[in-house]
């Protein structure tokens, strides 16, 4: 009996997902420069900003907004000018969060990666106002 | 680490294009001024480093539960005043 050996096609996690590419990486991951961006409606407002390249390695994520109130942060003209801001609408955020255990978790406020919707190119950005926000703002649990 | 000794007005070259400027004194402080492509990335070393490794406490394996977190009260999560 002759078995036809059947491979199947792999389905990557990226099909039909847009890449988002950060020339500089992230601080202390310069090397990783692609990411995806997952979106759970049971999980919203947190994403998973997942390594294209490792897909079992991501950074929860969620749009300042969605966390906290009155955030103003203040990108240098340079970071702007970098990813083609010419209008602040065109700005996407995403801010990392730690997740701390015992249903804690923190939010970096002082270094969003900012990225621009219409080219899907991103940075980590230290904010100018860095000094006003805290690295590790505590997220309550409900 | 290469020490170099400069008078305020006074600047460093690096790489050929990134030029460290001592602007002047003020008292304790030493003003900084860098010339540099926009490109290249200049943070304080400190909060650099906080960052960097904040993003590496943040990573996470295999994507784990998230518990479940309210987004924002009816009176939001205010953060502390800015200073104006």
């Amino acid at each position: 009996m002759i078995t036809a050996e059947m491979t199947e096609t792999e389905t990557t996690q990226t099909e039909g997902r847009d890449i988002i590419r950060l020339p500089f990486g992230l601080l202390g991951f310069e090397h990783v420069k692609q990411f995806v961006l997952l979106a759970n409606p049971a999980e919203a407002p947190f994403m998973w900003f997942q390594m294209l390249d490792d897909a079992k390695q991501a950074f929860l994520v969620a749009p300042p907004s969605s966390l906290v109130s009155d955030y103003q942060p203040d990108i240098s003209d340079d970071e702007a000018g970098f990813l083609e801001l010419a209008d602040p609408a065109d700005a996407f955020l995403l801010n990392i969060v730690t997740l701390r255990g015992n249903g804690q978790a923190t939010v970096n406020l002082k270094g969003p990666v900012v990225i621009n919707r219409r080219t899907l190119i991103g940075k980590q950005v230290i904010l100018n106002n860095a000094a006003q926000y805290s690295l590790h703002h505590p997220l309550t649990a409900w | 680490m290469l020490i170099l000794s400069r008078k305020p007005g006074e600047s460093i070259v690096i790489d050929g294009r990134i030029v460290v400027t001592i602007v002047r004194l003020e008292g304790e402080m030493v003003k900084v001024g860098i010339e540099a492509a926009r490109e290249v990335p200049v943070h304080r070393q400190e909060v650099y480093e906080e960052i960097q490794r904040n993003n590496k406490e943040a990573l996470t394996e295999n994507r784990p539960q998230i518990p479940r977190f309210l987004a924002k009260r009816s009176a939001p999560a205010q953060l502390k005043p800015a200073l104006r």
